[in-house]
């Protein structure tokens, strides 16, 4: 009996020791979250609902100082009878398709299996060179672009193709896209080069060395063991670079400033600055600017949850099997 | 030492190397030359310069701090806020003669930021109650900030001050709003059609074919029409590039509305929302697109945005005409034809006139004004010393200084007997110009305007739109943004 009365008082305190570990481990998770929690809140949901709200106001430079006028979904409602939106939308999505395939996912890729196939040193360099837009300030960065692709008699495009007999010409205006593109692109290339590097260096060398034991091509190690076991990183940056390629348009802005002529390179992030910000008289629409904004997050957060859910991020997240056994 | 040590002193170098160029003072002027082409790379400086005097303050008196903020392109501009700084000396010994123990203490902000970017500036320093005391500003600003409630009403105090009775009364018009005047008249200025001597010699003008063109021009003798004849004669003739025929701002602006005005348009009445005349802006449309798609007069690309190229290309003497302001003369002798001669080399390459008249539309000369204007902020608790202390920046030799220095017009009356000021061949030359001179319209409104109408103009530029497609554009576009608040006609 007394046996029993000793074992039930153990499984008992078996059982709270479990319930304080439990409570225990939830308020850690909360506990690791919370700084996370409290950045998210601060700096996106708050801004996200003050965004909105602005939308749904006529605020701009002549009114700043007085309380706010709603109107409704007015902004929005004159939002979508522009007759620029659809070729706007259009812009934006080629740009992000762009440049994200040839540079920030594609090149990048190419540059990380590049610069780990070579001697590890000769790979730091390149890769450091390849930093080198990144950390340029983006006003010098584009400057240097816009020499680059000057008007004729200037532009060093336009010297170094004179001597292979390619007429002189304003490269900028005549093939903005391809300058938007590759001035993005070579700054974004860097952060999936990085990430993809310190992926592919993560790999176990066995698997390579058994790989080349049993006869495999470079080409064949890279595809059937290197892609595969970087699939996350890939997903990662894809998502990424997505969502920061939509609000960016600082280098456009300062390259074509979304020109040349009719909307050429105008981008749905350059839009919403120009429409609040940046006109040359100085009138700010900032209600009309947030329903820009605004509907900027909204596709943010649809591809965002699109990304998470083709991508099946919730493996990426899972708990390691092994913690499990 | 070891390899990896090299290895991270050669990597600290290079971006040593890369980072100093990026945060070192820019050149005051770089002047390169190749055999084919000059290019200029004019003064950049664009720092914020900030300067506080301080004064003596009689025994119990008070010592009023205030803050002056000026946009002004380097050196020549600078005038803006150094004739206020020049100022406070006269106003305290102003406030000393009237027995007011009160004193001026002035502290500027001066640099040369983006106009849009300065507009912003002050509503968000308004809205932080951080505005400074006194800004200086496009009067079409007075448009946002008098409604805004950012700025004085100054109406019942100029009277106070004995020096506004000096200033030219056609300016006042351009410091009002809901009929209160806002602010006090700084600078003025035409935009002229420069023309060049030498390529209008190499197409077969005699001298005094090229002497009498401004005359002839003021006479409505040489139109705009023939003015693109000209430019056409001279690009087929290989007298200049293709494209070179003729230049306007790189970039939306001002002038762009006495395009319109040119053509018979008119932009405000009576009431409160502003107007766009149709007829007028396809006029516009039409000419742009055939100056660049059909004729080769205007480079379709000339709305690149890029000033560099813009003053290079003129002061190379590469354009036959150029439609610019008056205050290019000063940056062109002052930041690029200085190794060239300066003033002189501008005279003996380059004349200027009225914009010629628009014969299918005003048919007559046209240029624009576009007055800065000295406002009070209205959280100056001061704004009696601040009007005091314009009024005194407000005299023909501070004036006179700043309008040489700079290429702007004066703003007083008396400068037109003012030996300083009529001595100057430049100055004395513009000064006619402002007869023919036209406004901006100071309302809430004419930015999106403006941004519809422009948005016209780089579409037929472009090729993007025929003129009339253009039109139903900016007809949408005008609709769209400002609703009731404009009128098409």
């Amino acid at each position: 009996m007394a046996e029993t009365i000793a074992g039930d008082e153990a499984v008992a305190g078996q059982g709270q020791i479990s319930r304080w570990a439990q409570i225990r481990a939830t308020l850690g998770a909360w506990g690791f979250m919370s700084p996370a929690a409290v950045l998210v809140t601060v700096f996106f949901f708050i801004p996200v609902i003050i965004l909105f709200v602005i939308s749904l106001t006529d605020l701009s430079s002549s009114n700043f100082s007085d309380p706010l006028t709603f109107i409704g979904l007015d902004n929005y409602a004159k939002l979508f009878r522009d007759r620029f939106f659809p070729k706007i939308l259009g812009n934006t999505i080629r740009y992000v398709v762009l440049t994200l395939g040839f540079f920030n996912v594609g090149l990048a890729l190419v540059l990380a299996l590049l610069t780990t196939h070579i001697n590890r040193r000769a790979g730091f360099f390149f890769r450091l060179v390849w930093l080198l837009p990144r950390i340029t300030p983006s006003v010098v960065y584009v400057l240097m672009w816009r020499r680059i692709a000057h008007q004729p008699p200037f532009g060093i495009l336009n010297q170094l193709l004179a001597p292979f007999g390619v007429a002189p010409r304003y490269w900028l205006v005549k093939q903005p896209w391809l300058f938007v593109i590759l001035v993005n692109g070579f700054v974004g290339a860097s952060f999936g080069m990085i990430i993809f590097t310190s992926a592919i260096e993560a790999i176990p060398r066995d698997y390579i060395i058994a790989a080349k034991v049993d006869g495999a091509s470079t080409w064949q190690i890279i595809r059937d063991i290197t892609l595969p076991m970087i699939k996350w990183p890939l997903l990662f940056v894809t998502t990424y670079q997505t969502l920061s390629l939509l609000t960016s348009f600082q280098y456009i802005l300062l390259l074509t400033e979304g020109g040349p002529g009719l909307y050429t390179t105008e981008v749905w992030a350059l839009t919403a600055y120009k429409r609040a910000l940046k006109t040359y008289f100085g009138h700010n629409q900032w209600g009309y600017g947030a329903a820009w904004g605004f509907i900027l997050v909204i596709i943010g957060i649809a591809l965002s949850v699109i990304y998470l859910r083709v991508f099946r991020f919730n493996e990426l997240v899972q708990e390691p099997k092994i913690d499990v056994l | 030492m070891t390899t990896r040590k090299w290895m991270t002193i050669v990597a600290l170098l290079a971006l040593v190397s890369m980072l100093l160029p990026a945060c070192a003072t820019p050149t005051p002027e770089v002047v390169k030359e190749t055999v084919v082409v000059k290019e200029t790379v004019p003064v950049t400086v664009k720092e914020t310069v900030v300067v506080k005097e301080t004064v003596a303050v009689p025994t119990g008196g008070e010592l009023v701090h205030l803050v002056a903020r000026c946009k002004a392109a380097p050196p020549h501009e600078e005038g803006r806020c150094n004739n206020l700084l020049a100022a406070v000396g006269a106003a305290n010994a102003a406030l000393a003669e009237k027995g007011d123990n009160r004193r001026i203490e002035l502290e500027i902000i001066q640099d040369n930021a983006d106009w849009g970017d300065y507009k912003t500036e002050f509503e968000l320093a308004s809205d932080a109650g951080e505005a400074p005391d006194i800004i200086c500003s496009g009067h079409e600003h007075i448009g946002d900030w008098a409604p805004a409630g950012y700025i004085t009403d100054v109406t019942d105090m100029i009277g106070d001050y004995p020096e506004f009775d000096d200033v030219i009364d056609s300016l006042w018009n351009a410091t009002k709003w809901n009929g209160k005047m806002w602010g006090v008249p700084q600078d003025a200025e035409a935009r002229p059609m420069y023309f060049n001597k030498t390529k209008l010699k190499e197409l077969g003008w005699s001298d005094e074919e090229i002497a009498s063109l401004p005359d002839r021009v003021a006479k409505g003798e040489f139109t705009w029409e023939d003015m693109l004849d000209t430019a056409e004669a001279a690009v087929k003739a290989g007298v200049v590039a293709e494209g070179n025929g003729w230049w306007h701002r790189p970039k939306n602006g001002p002038d762009f509305l006495y395009y319109y005005y040119a053509a018979g348009g008119q932009i405000q009445d009576e009431g409160d929302a502003l107007i766009f005349e149709k007829d007028a802006a396809l006029k516009v449309y039409k000419l742009l697109y055939s100056a660049t798609q059909e004729r080769g007069i205007l480079s379709p690309t000339r709305l690149d945005g890029d000033w560099t190229s813009w003053h290079t290309g003129w002061t190379n003497g590469d354009v036959l005409f150029l439609f610019g302001g008056s205050w290019n003369w000063a940056e062109w002798f002052s930041n690029y034809v200085a190794d060239r001669g300066g003033e002189d080399y501008l005279w003996e390459h380059f004349g200027f006139s009225a914009i010629p008249a628009l014969k299918e539309g005003k048919d007559t000369p046209i240029t624009l004004t576009h007055p800065l204007v000295y406002m009070v902020s209205s959280q100056c608790e001061y704004p009696d010393l601040a009007l005091l202390l314009i009024s005194k920046a407000t005299t023909p030799q501070l004036n006179t200084d700043y309008a040489i220095a700079s290429g702007h017009l004066g703003i007083l009356k008396s400068q037109a007997d003012y030996p300083p000021y009529t001595s100057n061949k430049f100055l004395s030359q513009v000064l006619p110009l402002l007869k023919f001179t036209t406004f901006l319209p100071n309302s809430p409104y004419w930015s999106a305007w403006s941004e519809a109408y422009y948005l016209g103009i780089q579409s037929v530029e472009s090729g993007d739109l025929k003129p009339e497609e253009a039109l139903d554009v900016v007809v949408e576009q005008l609709q769209n943004e400002l609703g009731e608040h404009v009128v098409i006609r």
